[in-house]
């Protein structure tokens, strides 16, 4: 998780992805910032996320983010 | 019947449909819905109900092959030895994505056939021409049916999505003819999800009180836009965009200001009136519009503006473009090129590109809806460059980017850059569009709006006086819904005495101050004619 917030910092510097709850819903994150954090955590975690994954809910938070991520390494 | 603002719509299909709706047993609700709906499609398209009807068996049976196909690979799967699998898989896949290719061959096909043939043809003819050859092209013009640009983007996603395995194949042919087809989103949209309507609309719940309120008042607070401010500034809309040449470039960046207000007004209002209506049957459409003058971005402008169409692009051009494994590739080699943060902007604007070449061309078979979507695509890219230097200023200089000024700076600045995509987006041609944003910059004088020369041009004082109230009250409305009040349910939720007073009140500020009779020409519906 922490190695997440490290990315999702590096990319949006002006974001508090500790504490909010609706990146996409309260228009934070833009799409370039979910290619930025895709490229990212396919790298990082060795993920393949596939399109059907990229909805407002996996997006939202860090948390729901990370529940992606585990999910995903888990269906390998 | 050419609006939802028609008396024929308000005051006979709308309500007959209603009262049958009403008093029919349930299960006999959902044919009221269909055949409200294609008698509504016949009333405005007559027999172009065709294509309708063509797209509707032609959703289905790609669905069902599409499933089936899935399902022969997964037997075949069950059987095979491991090392047959991926081979399989790969089998299975490649017959998935002929069919899609094949669906999408057939309805997006028919879309250009018919839309944008006369475009390319006769802009064939003119580079023909312009080699100093014969002009050989046939260029054909067909009628559009209704709605044509909607529904179709409605029938790819449903396909699309079952593809994905997002949702299942409907094995309901009528199931699927009222999600493609249900009458209140046919004319503007929204552009629905079959998640999010087909299977509500199929189980055709029974009228309630509350839904009858909240869609009623919908529809009156859409027709309050319309008629009161879209209709208002018409004439002087048509004035200065028909005659432009006569008038000093102030007189033209006010007209730009009030087309934008007026496509709002026009647009949203049309949309209030379509989820008001689907509400009366208890039918909740997506959502299109979500404040969008409120913007701090033109990306997030977007967020905010013709939802369904933006979240469509995202969902089945940006995103499988982006995220396809070429691009991908190229990606990485630019992040490790460019950097983390301009890697990805450079790579994306390939599918921000596609995206908006596709906005612009799904609204008309024109150069300025080309064009319009260019300007947006540079708009957003370049925000997209320089959202990190931005950031890095605004640190080193200790200006707070939450502060109301600045806020309301962003928001000024996205105002004026829509208005001039605007301009664009009514113009009639390129041309013409370029032409009037040239006189705005070389004939600018603010003598003609202080001597008042602006009311002899179809809008007079109170006019003006009555738009800009409605704006503000349009603004206090909005702050609080930014702020999560809900009006319309706050308005049910209040005694009869009160509702009543608030509904006669509204109603008898439609009947006074809306446009309408000698002196004013309503506008056409601009969403349905894309």
């Amino acid at each position: 998780m922490e190695q997440l917030l490290e990315i999702l910092e590096e990319i949006r510097p002006d974001l508090d992805f500790v504490g909010c709850q609706d990146l996409i819903d309260g228009h934070h994150l833009n799409s370039l910032d979910i290619i930025s954090i895709v490229a990212e955590i396919e790298d990082a975690f060795d993920v393949t996320v596939p399109t059907v994954e990229v909805i407002p809910h996996n997006f939202n938070s860090a948390q729901n983010l990370w529940a992606m991520i585990q999910r995903l390494q888990e269906e390998g | 019947m050419a609006s939802y603002f028609s008396p024929q719509y308000l005051a006979l299909l709308l309500p007959a449909t209603v009262g049958l709706y009403a008093i029919t047993p349930h299960r006999a609700r959902r044919v009221i819905l269909l055949l409200a709906s294609y008698v509504f499609f016949w009333a405005v398209s007559g027999s172009l109900i065709v294509y309708l009807l063509f797209s509707t068996l032609s959703i289905h049976h790609l669905g069902l092959w599409l499933e089936l196909t899935a399902r022969n690979g997964k037997e075949k799967l069950a059987l095979a030895e491991s090392d047959q699998r991926k081979a399989i898989r790969a089998g299975i896949q490649r017959q998935q994505r002929g069919i899609i290719l094949l669906a999408v061959v057939i309805h997006i096909g028919l879309l250009l056939t018919l839309k944008y043939s006369h475009f390319f043809l006769s802009n064939g003819n003119a580079l023909l021409r312009f080699l100093h050859m014969p002009a050989i092209l046939p260029v054909p013009s067909f009628l559009l049916p209704i709605g044509i640009s909607f529904y179709t983007l409605q029938a790819v996603s449903y396909l699309i999505d079952v593809y994905r395995g997002k949702i299942p194949a409907d094995h309901n042919l009528f199931r699927l003819a009222l999600f493609l087809g249900f009458f209140p989103q046919m004319m503007e949209g929204p552009i629905c999800r079959y998640e999010q309507t087909a299977q509500r609309l199929w189980e055709a719940p029974p009228m309630c009180w509350n839904n009858f309120l909240l869609g009623g008042q919908r529809i009156l607070w859409g027709i309050i836009k319309k008629m009161v401010v879209a209709d208002r500034l018409n004439i002087f809309i048509l004035n200065v965009f028909s005659d432009y040449d006569q008038y000093n470039g102030s007189i033209i960046a006010v007209a730009a200001i009030c087309y934008t207000i007026q496509l709002y007004m026009d647009f949203s209002g049309t949309i209030d009136v379509a989820l008001g209506s689907a509400q009366l049957f208890g039918v909740a459409l997506p959502e299109n519009f979500q404040r969008p003058f409120f913007s701090r971005t033109i990306s997030e402008f977007w967020q905010r503006w013709h939802i369904t169409l933006g979240t469509w692009f995202k969902d089945y051009i940006f995103y499988p473009v982006s995220m396809s494994k070429p691009m991908k590739k190229l990606t990485s080699k630019a992040r490790k090129r460019f950097g983390p943060r301009y890697g990805p902007i450079l790579t994306s604007s390939v599918a921000l590109l596609c995206v908006w070449l596709c906005n612009g061309l799904w609204h008309g078979s024109a150069w300025n809806y080309i064009f319009f979507g260019l300007y947006h695509f540079a708009l957003i890219f370049a925000g997209n460059l320089v959202q990190p230097l931005v950031l890095t200023v605004t640190e080193r200089l200790h200006i707070n980017r939450n502060h109301i000024a600045y806020r309301l700076m962003q928001t000024l600045r996205t105002c004026i850059l829509v208005c001039i995509g605007e301009l664009f987006f009514r113009a009639e041609g390129l041309k013409n569009g370029l032409k009037m944003a040239w006189r705005m910059v070389t004939d600018w004088s603010f003598t003609p709006i202080l001597k008042g020369n602006l009311f002899a041009y179809g809008i007079d004082g109170p006019d003006t006086v009555l738009v800009v109230l409605f704006l503000v009250l349009l603004l206090v409305v909005g702050i609080l819904q930014e702020r999560g009040v809900k009006l319309g349910e706050a308005l049910v939720s209040k005694s009869w005495p009160v509702r009543i007073a608030v509904y006669y009140a509204a109603t008898c500020f439609l009947v006074i101050f809306g446009a309408y009779g000698i002196g004013y020409i309503p506008v056409d519906p601009i969403y349905a004619g894309f």
